[in-house]
């Protein structure tokens, strides 16, 4: 398990006007507080379960937090009626569909390079 | 019964709380087993929490008849936030406790809210909520009755006592928020304007001594917090601090007259987050002046509060907790000397000392197990109503305690 460092890249639909993202701006988008893209859209968070290995490959080496601190935070929005949490997806392949499907989404994948469905957004 | 008097809006949530319990099941079961909650439309989200733990005390009772171990100790919760367009959510949640004679299980609003968040982008957010809110307090209160968020059975009393705990809660009121990056961390603020709930029988008692004829009235009061992370939480560091004013109105025929009791608590909060283990501590100041009732005296005293905490995750699934935790009632006091020679009763009402050592076992991520052990000198946290003799309290105790929680 600790042998996969798996390659990841963050993940938006193909609508998102941006080309690129900070680490700061991408930390607080999923941490849940930055619910908006620049242009107003709302902004729809995937993730996976906190104990899939690619979600903690996510965390650690592209948010540079751990998991757990994530879900603290969720758990104060969601649990004091400040904020909602992201939408918890089973599987890669259905990660892929519903940012596919949903303006304003955002996830993360590996390694999938720039295809039509899904637009990588190279983090700075 | 006991909370019944707190809320006006109590009585519209008198449902039966098995109908909540049906609830939590019923929408826990249908629900995949994860910690995410029902997703329907991706603007509204469902969630809740089911714990249930057991509590086994040497002497005095924590908790129902804890000497005997008591199961009276129960959280159901269930929220719902709906985001009908960008920058504002509405939630609410209602929530039954069930915790010896201190809370018997009534239905609550926990919190209902109108959040709008009138500015947003990359660095800044800014917004106000109205309602019934979460009191914005030290590390643990705002989510302080769901047992995953707590990092242990029992929060740390000194801080989140148990006894009255119903001010602490929630008030009803405005609250202006915000947050902001800067190049060395992020910048969280709140603070509100709100009427804190005082109106039970438990909170009458600690300030009061005794359950009296009249009752006592929130007023307008204060509260704030500002809480600074540096990356991304791994350093936390945070101020809150309350400006709380109660009105006593006296019965008929009531010696105590129409006072004013003014609480003004203050916390400093430190945490460090590594990968694999966390340090957290919080310093309490708690001031209370009361002035003018007549038949209790003028007094103004300040209560101090400390805790350390280590917790350490062996693996991923599974937590161990060591932490220390002190309160003084009346930091001019500490032993309770003049206390005890004033009241007659014993001076270990006025302070306790609480060696805890934990551990916390994840089976699923939406379903929790933990094992707990106190040994404690002193009863000053001990809930009122479950011990009415407190001149026959013991100094010296232990208290042991599981809890099996569930949430989606």
């Amino acid at each position: 398990m600790a042998s996969v460092t798996h390659a990841q890249e963050v993940v938006v639909h193909p609508t998102v006007l941006q080309e690129q993202i900070s680490r700061n701006t991408l930390r607080a988008i999923f941490s849940k507080r930055l619910q908006n893209w620049p242009d107003g859209t709302a902004v729809t968070v995937f993730v996976l379960s906190d104990r899939s290995p690619l979600h903690i490959a996510f965390c650690k080496q592209i948010l540079n937090v751990f998991p757990y601190q994530l879900r603290r935070a969720w758990d104060r929005l969601v649990y004091s009626g400040t904020g909602q949490s992201p939408i918890e997806v089973d599987t890669e392949e259905e990660m892929r569909k519903r940012i596919a499907n949903t303006p304003g989404a955002i996830g993360y994948l590996p390694t999938i390079g720039q295809n039509d469905e899904l637009k990588v957004l190279p983090v700075q | 019964m006991t909370n019944l008097k707190c809320c006006p809006f109590n009585k519209s949530f008198e449902i039966k709380k098995n109908l909540l319990v049906a609830f939590v099941l019923v929408l826990g079961i249908s629900s995949p087993a994860r910690a995410g909650g029902i997703s329907l439309p991706d603007t509204l989200q469902i969630h809740g929490f089911a714990s249930q733990g057991y509590i086994h005390t040497s002497d005095n009772n924590f908790y129902g008849s804890s000497q005997n171990g008591s199961f009276d100790f129960t959280e159901l919760g269930l929220n719902a936030s709906f985001r009908p367009f960008s920058g504002l959510q509405l939630s609410a949640q209602i929530l039954s406790r069930r915790a010896g004679k201190g809370d018997e299980g009534d239905i609550r609003l926990d919190y209902g809210l109108v959040d709008y968040r009138f500015y947003s982008n990359e660095a800044m957010r800014a917004g106000i909520r109205i309602g019934r809110i979460k009191n914005p307090f030290g590390l643990y209160n705002d989510t302080r009755d769901v047992a995953f968020t707590r990092p242990s059975i029992l929060l740390p009393q000194s801080i989140y006592f148990d006894r009255a705990r119903n001010p602490a809660l929630s008030s009803e009121g405005v609250h202006l928020y915000g947050d902001r990056q800067f190049a060395f961390g992020d910048l969280y603020l709140q603070i509100g304007a709100a009427y804190p709930m005082v109106e039970d029988i438990e909170t009458e008692r600690a300030f009061l001594i005794n359950d009296q004829a009249g009752r006592l009235d929130g007023k307008l009061s204060y509260i704030g917090r500002i809480v600074f992370e540096q990356d991304g939480g791994r350093i936390r560091l945070g101020l809150s601090g309350a400006w709380v004013k109660m009105d006593y109105a006296p019965g008929t025929a009531d010696p105590v007259g129409a006072g004013t009791i003014r609480f003004s608590p203050l916390i400093f909060s430190a945490q460090y987050n590594a990968e694999s283990w966390s340090l957290t501590s919080e310093y309490a100041l708690r001031r209370i002046e009361i002035k003018n009732l007549g038949a209790i005296p003028d007094r103004e005293q300040t209560g101090e509060s400390v805790y350390f905490q280590g917790t350490y995750r062996i693996t991923p699934i599974l937590e161990a907790l060591v932490r220390y935790d002190i309160l003084y009632q009346d930091r001019g006091d500490r032993n309770g000397d003049n206390f005890s020679l004033q009241s007659g009763l014993p001076g270990h009402l006025l302070y306790s000392k609480d060696w805890t050592v934990g551990l916390r076992w994840d089976i699923m991520e939406a379903l929790m197990f933990r094992i707990e052990y106190h040994s404690v000198d002193g009863t000053a946290w001990l809930p009122l109503l479950d011990n009415p003799d407190l001149s026959s309290t013991e100094r010296y105790w232990d208290l042991f305690s599981i809890l099996l929680s569930y949430r989606f």
